[in-house]
């Protein structure tokens, strides 16, 4: 007799199909059923996990991404209300400030590796597009996140880009901030440029670099 | 410099036939930029074409002068009402944008997963005739058709100009792939679910549709009387998806577009942006000597080489982030080393990696033109 598969293997198969009716179908079932909101999150979070890696070794590509981060987020969207009152930062992998520097207006990678970056616990603080550097430091203050990071398709915004990291030395915070750079016009000559620490075209690698941050940091 | 013993034209003809020209030819695709360097804001050029025009004919003699000028000014042509790509809506500097900033798309959804039915039956252009009003929020259609019929007869005008002084524009129409097409009406997201999701009914859309692309292109060329048309893919790329969906959604309407403007005596300029490498082989089953694959920076234009050397010309890819941010010796560098890698053999023009940056430093977009006039290379 077959045994009845966990629900993380159900969810990681589904998520891995992009079958995102069944994901929220299976979802669904397990609140029914009483499973901790929570360890529904989690198991949603190590299917992400596995996709990330399978992007990574080239067996998905960049629309498996797109996918399985809006199946992620409509699973969020469901979890959420419920876990307000249980979920606390404590369990955050780190804290990001994100947004699209002034200048630009464009946000769909952004909105991507943000989705992928809270898949993978992170607690990201969306901005938007067309972001002052000013507003950038005064996030960064607020929320204490020790995570910069700035995507951007078209050139006007390195400019901006290099403001941040300007004003992140003038008020002292330069050293306590990684600052990752994305997005189609970005390069690793620009982020010399720039001054920032880390420059990336692919969401599953952003996210490692801030996870590999945060290991050295702590 | 190197001794010119060929024209413009000539020059770029024997690029695009792989032969080895007297020297490379070079091509900034320049728009933005040209009004920022002539010192007027994008708002003015956007207002008044006749000072985008001019902004683009100065900067153009201020470079020293190049083999193709990309655009004559910040418009695409077309004629109205039959789009030649999604009629997204621009964002333009001085309007919704600051008065010097750069004009961009706002991309959102066009139209709904169940237009997709309404497209299949009715093909692209009757759907956005019957389509447009309602998703411009009320535009008037012959508003549209008129303003775009007014800017086609500016084209006209400004390239008969440029000719007369011995300046070609690059291409006499311009058209999406199909998936630019459809994921731009889309947007990107919407669309990657609609490919995994309803896939028959995109394909469905898309048969209906190819023709309609086509013919629309070809009705601009027959106005414009230049014999290239520029391809504009993005969305189609092994960056994004894997080659099964490449091969239903994108490749065999990109060979329909290909026969049908060979077969015009049209050339077909792919202008490929993002990573492209995994689907240049597709490219090889293209007719020799006839087509160009014009890279933005993000395919290794080196490996582009080895596969497409001998069978397409190649042309990029200088990029944005060096021409804005770097220097003239490191310009220099960068181009002399496609000229060496990529041009050695001929079949190669260098451009700007995409558009040129509205911010790139003048000496920098000085320097790649004058690499080009100056370099044969070191083999």
């Amino acid at each position: 007799m077959r045994e009845v598969d966990t629900m993380e293997e159900e969810l990681k198969r589904a998520f891995l199909a992009m079958k995102r009716q069944e994901v929220i179908d299976l979802v669904k079932k397990e609140i029914e059923s009483g499973t901790e909101l929570l360890d529904i999150l989690k198991a949603c979070r190590g299917a992400m996990e596995e996709v990330g890696k399978r992007f990574e070794t080239g067996e998905f590509f960049l629309s498996e991404l797109i996918y399985s981060a809006e199946v992620f987020k409509a699973v969020s969207a469901i979890l959420e209300p419920g876990l307000v009152s249980t979920r606390e930062d404590e369990d955050s992998k780190g804290v990001v400030v994100f947004g699209t520097p002034k200048g630009d207006i464009h946000d769909l990678g952004k909105n991507i590796v943000i989705t992928m970056m809270r898949s993978q616990g992170f607690t990201v603080h969306d901005l938007g597009v067309d972001v002052p550097p000013e507003t950038f430091i005064k996030e960064l203050q607020r929320t204490e996140a020790s995570i910069l990071a700035l995507s951007a398709l078209i050139t006007p915004a390195f400019v901006s880009m290099k403001e941040a990291v300007s004003l992140l030395e003038e008020k002292g915070m330069r050293d306590n901030i990684f600052v990752i750079i994305g997005g189609g016009v970005t390069t690793d000559f620009a982020r010399k440029e720039i001054g920032a620490d880390a420059q990336t075209l692919d969401p599953t690698e952003a996210v490692r670099l801030c996870k590999e941050y945060g290991e050295r940091r702590s | 410099m190197i001794k010119e013993t060929m024209s413009r034209q000539e020059r770029f003809e024997a690029a695009v036939a792989l032969e080895r020209p007297d020297r490379v030819p070079v091509m900034p695709l320049m728009t933005a930029f040209a009004p920022r360097s002539q010192g007027i804001t994008q708002g003015e050029a956007w207002r008044d074409p006749e000072k985008g025009f001019k902004a683009m004919l100065d900067t153009f003699n201020d470079l020293g002068g190049f083999d193709k000028l990309y655009k004559p000014n910040l418009f695409w042509p077309m004629i109205g009402g039959r789009f030649c790509s999604s009629p997204v809506r621009v964002l333009i500097p001085g309007r919704q944008l600051p008065e010097d900033a750069l004009n961009q798309i706002d991309e959102r959804e066009l139209f709904s997963r169940d237009d997709y039915d309404k497209l299949a039956a009715l093909g692209w252009n009757a759907f956005w005739d019957e389509h447009y009003e309602k998703m411009s929020g009320g535009r008037p259609m012959e508003r549209v058709i008129s303003a775009q019929n007014r800017l086609l007869d500016e084209y006209i005008r400004e390239a008969e100009i440029y000719h007369s002084q011995d300046i070609s524009p690059l291409f006499g129409a311009y058209v999406d792939s199909s998936i630019m097409a459809f994921s731009m009406a889309r947007t990107l997201t919407q669309f990657t679910m609609d490919l995994y999701e309803v896939p028959d009914k995109i394909k469905a859309a898309m048969d209906a549709s190819c023709d309609d692309l086509i013919q629309n292109a070809l009705d601009v060329v027959s106005k414009t009387k230049i014999p290239l048309v520029f391809i504009v893919l993005e969305r189609g790329s092994g960056f994004y998806y894997r080659l099964d969906i490449f091969e239903q959604f994108e490749w065999p309407y990109l060979q329909r577009y290909v026969d049908a403007f060979l077969s015009e005596g049209l050339t077909p300029w792919f202008h490929f942006d993002t990573d492209w490498s995994l689907n240049l082989p597709y490219l090889t089953q293209l007719p020799k000597g006839k087509c160009v694959c014009d890279l933005d920076g993000m395919t290794d234009i080196i490996k582009a080489k080895e596969v497409l050397g001998g069978h397409m010309c190649i042309s990029g890819d200088v990029p944005a982030s060096l021409l804005t941010l770097g220097t003239p010796e490191e310009v220099c560098e960068y181009c002399q080393r496609l000229i060496d890698e990529v041009g050695r053999d001929g079949g190669f023009f260098l451009t700007t990696g995409c558009e040129c940056p509205v911010d790139a430093k003048f000496e920098n977009v000085k320097m790649m033109i004058d690499v080009a006039k100056t370099y044969n290379g070191s083999k």
